[in-house]
C-alpha cells in the first residue's frame, strides 16, 4: 500500500487577469521508504504539489483532487488535524535555508519547539533530541552552537539545520524542495550525501523536487517529469535515463552539458515554458517538440505504459 | 553592550557643546532682546539691567559663563522674562507635567495602535480591516488642534464627563483627554504601520516554515511573527515620542496644563534667552536618550544588530 496517493491533483491560482493553472491533473504515488524525484523546470508546478501536500499553497490557490495521506484527504483536512500531521508524518526542506529559518530565535527553539509541539517534550529533553539531530545532520561543535541564531551559520550549515528541523520526529515522508539549489556545487555534494545516508538509516521515504538531473541520477530510483504542470513521463530513473520515452525527458537529457566533449555547444529546448493562463487542451510541450505532429496540437495524451509511463501519442521507435 | 552604551554616551558631549554654540549665537543674531519694549528703556536704565543679566560683556564671555555655571553649577541661569524664577526651577515644575501626560499618551499609543494593526492583518480585507484602515486614516488627518478643542466639546460641555483643562496635580481625568488628543494621530500612525509589518512578515518563508511544524496558527504569531513585526513600530516610536514632548506645545496652552510647552512659547515671544537654550538642551537630551533606548532595544530584538555592537 503506497503511503502518499495523489489523484487527479489540479492546482490553479486566482490572479488579476484571471486564473494562471499550476498543476494540471497530476496523479502518482509514493511509497513507504521510497525515493521519487519530480523534476521540471521554472514553473513547472512541482514546488506547489508539495505546498498543497503540506496545506501551505498561497491565499488565492484552488487545489482540486486528493492527496491521500494514510487515507486521509490532506487537501480538505481541518488545521488541527494537519497540524498533528505537519512536521510529525510528513517534514519538508524548504529551498532557501536564508530566508527559511526564523532570524530572531535561537537554533535550540526553533528545532526544540518542533518535539515540543508533537511529543509533548520538557525543554531539556527537547534540548536532547535537538543536541542528537543536530549532529545527525553533521553540524560540527552542535553542543556550543545550539545557542547560535541563523545567521552566524554558513548557508551549507543552516540548510543542515532546515533538514535536522525536517528530521526531528522521524517523518514517515521528507518532501526535499530543491534542497541543494541555493547552495554551492561543492556543498551540494555534500547535503545530497547526507540525505542519502539519513533516508537509509531512517527508511524514510523521500519525494525531491529538483531541476537538476544530475542529483535525481545517483539519489532517486523513480523519476516524474513534469512540464506545463502536467506529468510528461513516469518511469524508473535508470530506465527513464537510459530510454527516454517522451521527447520533452529527451531534450532534457541532451541539455546536460557533456564534460567528456569540450567541443560540443549546449543543447537547448527551442521555445519557451507554456502559457498556464489556461488549462490544457493539447499536449503543453508540443509548440516546443521537434516530434510534433498536427495531432499534437489537438489532443491531451493521457499517461500509458506500465513500468515507464509516458504522455505522447507518438510511439516511442519514431521520435528523434 | 555596555561598552557599546558608554560609547555612545561620550558623543552626547561634544554634541551638546555644538548645539549650544549654535544655539547661542543663533538667537543673539535675531533682531530683538529680551528688554526690547515699545517705549524703550532710558540709557542708564538699560546699562543697569545689562549688567545685572551679565549681558553687557562680549558675547563669547557671556557663552564661557553660561557654559561654565551649567557644568560646574548645574544652573541654567535666571528666566529674562519671568521674574525671580530660574530656568531651573520653571523646567522642574512644567517638564515633570508634559512627561506624564506625554507617557500616558505613549502608552495609549501602544496599547491602542498594535492590536488594531494586528486584529487588521490577520482579518485581511475583511470588514474588520476595511474599518481600521479607514478609522486610521481618519483619525491620522485629525492634528491635535482640531481634536482637543472637539474632545472639549462632547467631554466637557455636551456631557461633563471630564475637566476641560487644567493639571490638579496630574490626577487621572485630567490627563486622559491631552494624552487622547495628543495622541490620536500617532496611534493611527502606528496601526496602520503594524498593521502593514504584521502582513509582510506572515508572509514571510520563515512563518511558512513554522506553519510546516504543525504549529497551531496563535503560537506562530505569538512565538514567530510578533517579534519582527514590531520592529518597524519600535523604529516610528523613538522619534514620536519626542515630537510628543517637543511637539505638546498646543496642549499645554489648550489644557492649562502648566506644562513645558507654554513656556517654550512665552520664552521665544520674549526673547528669553537663557528659557529658550535650557529648553533646546533638555529637548536634545530627552532625544538623545530615547534614541539610544530604541538602538539598545532593536539589539535586544534582533540578534544580527547585536552581534554588531
Amino acid at each position: 500500500m503506497s503511503l502518499l496517493s495523489v489523484n487527479n491533483l489540479n492546482i490553479r491560482f486566482r490572479t488579476g487577469d484571471g486564473y494562471v493553472h499550476a498543476v494540471n491533473d497530476v496523479s502518482f504515488d509514493i511509497a513507504k521508504g521510497q525515493k521519487l524525484a519530480v523534476v521540471g523546470e521554472s514553473g513547472s508546478g512541482k514546488s506547489q504539489i508539495a505546498m498543497s501536500i503540506m496545506g501551505l499553497l498561497a491565499n488565492n490557490a484552488e487545489a482540486e483532487g486528493e492527496v491521500l495521506y494514510e487515507g486521509q484527504n490532506l487537501l480538505t483536512l481541518p488545521s488541527a488535524k494537519l497540524n498533528r500531521i505537519r512536521a510529525k508524518d510528513i517534514g519538508i526542506i524548504f529551498q532557501d535555508p536564508m530566508s527559511s529559518l526564523n532570524p530572531y530565535m535561537r537554533i535550540e527553539r526553533q528545532l526544540g519547539e518542533v518535539v515540543e509541539q508533537h511529543e509533548g517534550l520538557s525543554r531539556s529533553d527537547a534540548r536532547k533530541r535537538v543536541l542528537e539531530v543536530m549532529e545527525a545532520v553533521q553540524i560540527p561543535d552542535a553542543k556550543n552552537r545550539l545557542t547560535a541564531y541563523p545567521h552566524e551559520f554558513s548557508g551549507g550549515m543552516r540548510q543542515r539545520i532546515v533538514i535536522a528541523m525536517a528530521l526531528i520526529c522521524k517523518p514517515k515522508l521528507i518532501l526535499a524542495d530543491e534542497p541543494t539549489t541555493a547552495l554551492d556545487v561543492t556543498v551540494q555534494a555534500q547535503i545530497m550525501s547526507l540525505l542519502d545516508e539519513i533516508q537509509r538509516e531512517l527508511g524514510t521515504a523521500v519525494m525531491l523536487i529538483t531541476h537538476d538531473l544530475g542529483v535525481v541520477a545517483g539519489f532517486c530510483e523513480d523519476t516524474l517529469v513534469l512540464y506545463g504542470g502536467r506529468v510528461m513521463e513516469a518511469a524508473p530513473t535508470l530506465d527513464l535515463f537510459d530510454a527516454p520515452g517522451h521527447p520533452y525527458t529527451r531534450g532534457l537529457l541532451r541539455a546536460v552539458p557533456n564534460i567528456s566533449d569540450a567541443s560540443a555547444s549546449l543543447a537547448a529546448i527551442p521555445g519557451s515554458p507554456p502559457n498556464q493562463t489556461r488549462a490544457p487542451v493539447a499536449c503543453p510541450f508540443a509548440p516546443r517538440c521537434v516530434d510534433a505532429i498536427p495531432g499534437c496540437h489537438q489532443t491531451l495524451p493521457e499517461l500509458t505504459g506500465d513500468r515507464q509511463q509516458r504522455a505522447c501519442i507518438r510511439p516511442v521507435e519514431e521520435l528523434t | 553592550m555596555l561598552n557599546y552604551t558608554l560609547r555612545r554616551l561620550f558623543t552626547v558631549v561634544p554634541t551638546l557643546l555644538v548645539l549650544i554654540v549654535f544655539s547661542f549665537y543663533l538667537m543673539r543674531l535675531a533682531p530683538g532682546g529680551p528688554f526690547t519694549s515699545e517705549k524703550p528703556l532710558p540709557p542708564s536704565v538699560m546699562a543697569n539691567v545689562l549688567e545685572r543679566y551679565g549681558m553687557d560683556e562680549p558675547l563669547h564671555v557671556q557663552l564661557w559663563t553660561y557654559i561654565k555655571n551649567i557644568v560646574f553649577h548645574f544652573d541654567f541661569g535666571p528666566s529674562f522674562s519671568q521674574k525671580d524664577r530660574t530656568v531651573n526651577d520653571v523646567i522642574a515644575q512644567g517638564f515633570p507635567v508634559t512627561l506624564t501626560y506625554g507617557f500616558w499618551s505613549a502608552v495609549f499609543v501602544l496599547a491602542c495602535g498594535i492590536p488594531l494593526g494586528i486584529i487588521a492583518a490577520l482579518r485581511h480585507n475583511s470588514f474588520w480591516d476595511y474599518s481600521m484602515t479607514g478609522l486610521a486614516i481618519f483619525s491620522q488627518i485629525f492634528p491635535n488642534f482640531v481634536l482637543a478643542p472637539i474632545m472639549v466639546l462632547l467631554f466637557t460641555l455636551s456631557w461633563g464627563l471630564l475637566p476641560g483643562g487644567g493639571w490638579n496635580g496630574g490626577q487621572w481625568e485630567y490627563i486622559i483627554m491631552p494624552a487622547v488628543a495628543l495622541g490620536t494621530s500617532y496611534m493611527a500612525g502606528v496601526a496602520r504601520l503594524t498593521r502593514g509589518s504584521f502582513l509582510e512578515v506572515m508572509n514571510s518563508p520563515f512563518i511558512r516554515t513554522a506553519r510546516a511544524k504543525g504549529l497551531p496558527e496563535r503560537t506562530i504569531i505569538i512565538r514567530h511573527a510578533l517579534k519582527p513585526a514590531l520592529l518597524p513600530t519600535l523604529t516610528y516610536m523613538g522619534p514620536v515620542f519626542v515630537y510628543m514632548i517637543t511637539g505638546s506645545v498646543f496642549i499645554d496652552v489648550f489644557f492649562s496644563t502648566g506644562g513645558i510647552g507654554q513656556d517654550f512659547i512665552d520664552g521665544a515671544y520674549s526673547r528669553d534667552y537663557s528659557m529658550l537654550l535650557g529648553l533646546a538642551i533638555l529637548y536634545s537630551v530627552l532625544t538623545f536618550t530615547l534614541n539610544l533606548l530604541l538602538d539598545l532595544a532593536y539589539a535586544w530584538i534582533d540578534p544580527k544588530v547585536r552581534s554588531k555592537l
